[in-house]
């Protein structure tokens, strides 16, 4: 008697314990949601724009390794040449990644920077066949932009490879106008105006950066 | 015997919560090896390599739009911007409001293209705001028509109207002063003339002064969306094409 209840307490103990662990096994499966991800990285980049402490180099780097953390740069360079990315050869393929990363991770700089005073608010997230849709708003001067993030995923990870601004999809956008400046004037030319355009807003970047200072100063 | 079975019971609950954690892994696996084979959803699948060529706005006056694009940029920055940056010494709370009020008075042009379009529901919030905003709001200086009562706006106009009977939205055009549109959308201006309040409460000429008072009022609020474009962009008029052709379009379907 006292054997079978002994034996019994053991196996209810072990089924609980079962149990516990099973959800938590779950929930290491689903771990931080896509909407949680966009926003860890967007607040991070804010924080660190915001605080302002530190030398620019430092911070640059910084917010750069948080970009290139939360963007999939590859996926977002093959949408930008579409169909052009398969004819192209393999070098000038990747000089496009490296420049093309580049040349966002500047462009989305300036923006944010734009935009470190107003306030983020996040809708609905979504997750179907394998990608996912997070809504953000950003509410200025009386209007809401709405802002969306389409994201993929690499294991735990997801990665934003496309960003709608008002319905706007910037990697067809910036397709469409590969395209045009590709068909009339070829890829090394493209790849020519991609570099001098980094270096144009690398340059206003940190004449920015300068004023900023100089007025905090003053 | 009984306790045999109960054990054997219970062991088989002590695994089942163990192999069903194990299954959003692989569901999630499938997901992703299915998506390539699924029929196209705009916002769920884009195609990486398309190559939209039915998807590209017609451009055959390209040289001639490039040359009005140009006219606008330098009214912009040699017109509008200085007046607008002048214009910054009204406190911004204030510049906001007068922006809400303009757009109040677009009240009726939503209203009667949703009723075009059968947007019934939208009909009666438009009317609603017009009242409410135009009341409580003072004139429209405020919003709590959104605020309070969640009663939002959307922007519906003639050319949306045809869009959604069909009408085509021909090739691209940029007008003089009014920038992007489209042969559709320029005409529809038109029609869109005659829901504006403001030419039947004044006469002409303030009518005009108030058209660019709202056009001054908007670049002071926001001045980075243009002007950044025209930085960061290789090609701003190509941009500003593709951008405004995606956004029509999603607002005809919408």
């Amino acid at each position: 008697m006292k054997k079978n209840w002994l034996f019994v307490s053991l196996l209810i103990i072990s089924l609980f314990s079962s149990i516990c662990s099973a959800e938590t096994v779950t929930e290491s499966v689903t771990a931080v949601g896509p909407k949680a991800q966009v926003e860890q990285t967007v607040n991070a980049i804010l924080d660190v724009l915001r605080c302002d402490v530190g030398d620019e180099v430092e911070q640059r780097a910084q917010i750069s390794t948080m970009i290139r953390n939360k963007f999939d740069f590859k996926v977002m360079s093959e949408g930008a040449l579409g169909r052009n990315w398969k004819v192209v050869s393999a070098a000038e393929r990747e000089n496009f990644v490296v420049l093309f990363s580049r040349l966002l991770e500047e462009t989305y700089l300036g923006r944010i920077r734009a935009y470190t005073d107003q306030k983020i608010s996040y809708g609905e997230e979504s997750i179907r066949k394998g990608r996912a849709v997070v809504e953000t708003f950003i509410h200025n001067a009386g209007v809401d932009i709405p802002i969306t993030y389409k994201l993929i995923p690499h294991g735990q990870d997801w990665q934003v490879y496309d960003v709608v601004i008002e319905e706007v999809s910037l990697i067809r956008n910036y397709r469409s106008s590969y395209k045009n400046i590709l068909r009339s004037k070829g890829m090394a030319h493209l790849l020519e105006q991609m570099s001098i355009k980094i270096e144009e807003l690398r340059q206003r970047s940190v004449s920015d950066d300068s004023v900023t200072t100089s007025e905090a100063a003053a | 015997m009984k306790s045999y079975l109960i054990s054997i019971v219970l062991l088989l609950c002590f695994a089942v919560p163990v192999v069903s954690a194990e299954l959003p892994v692989d569901s999630q696996v499938a997901a992703e090896a299915e998506f390539a084979n699924e029929p196209y959803d705009d916002l769920y699948d884009d195609d990486l390599y398309a190559d939209d060529e039915d998807t590209e706005v017609s451009d055959p006056l390209e040289s001639l739009n490039r040359g009005t694009f140009w006219f606008n940029d330098k009214c912009y920055f040699y017109l509008i911007k200085p007046i607008a940056r002048g214009f910054r010494i009204v406190p911004q709370p204030v510049r906001t409001g007068i922006g809400k009020m303009f757009d109040n008075l677009k009240s009726p042009l939503r209203a009667a293209n949703s009723l075009l379009q059968f947007k019934f529901k939208q009909v009666g919030r438009e009317v609603t705001r017009l009242a409410v905003n135009s009341t409580i709001g003072l004139a429209g200086f405020y919003d709590p028509a959104d605020a309070l009562w969640q009663i939002k706006k959307k922007d519906e106009d003639f050319g949306q109207t045809l869009g959604y009977y069909g009408v085509g939205e021909g090739f691209y055009v940029v007008i003089p002063l009014l920038g992007a549109s489209n042969v559709r959308d320029g005409l529809s201006l038109i029609p869109d003339s005659y829901a504006d309040p403001i030419p039947w409460l004044v006469d002409s000429k303030t009518a005009m002064a108030l058209t660019g008072g709202s056009i001054v009022n908007r670049i002071s609020l926001d001045k980075d969306t243009y002007e950044s474009i025209v930085v960061e962009q290789l090609d701003p008029y190509l941009f500003i094409r593709d951008a405004y052709t995606q956004n029509r379009r999603a607002k005809v379907i919408d």
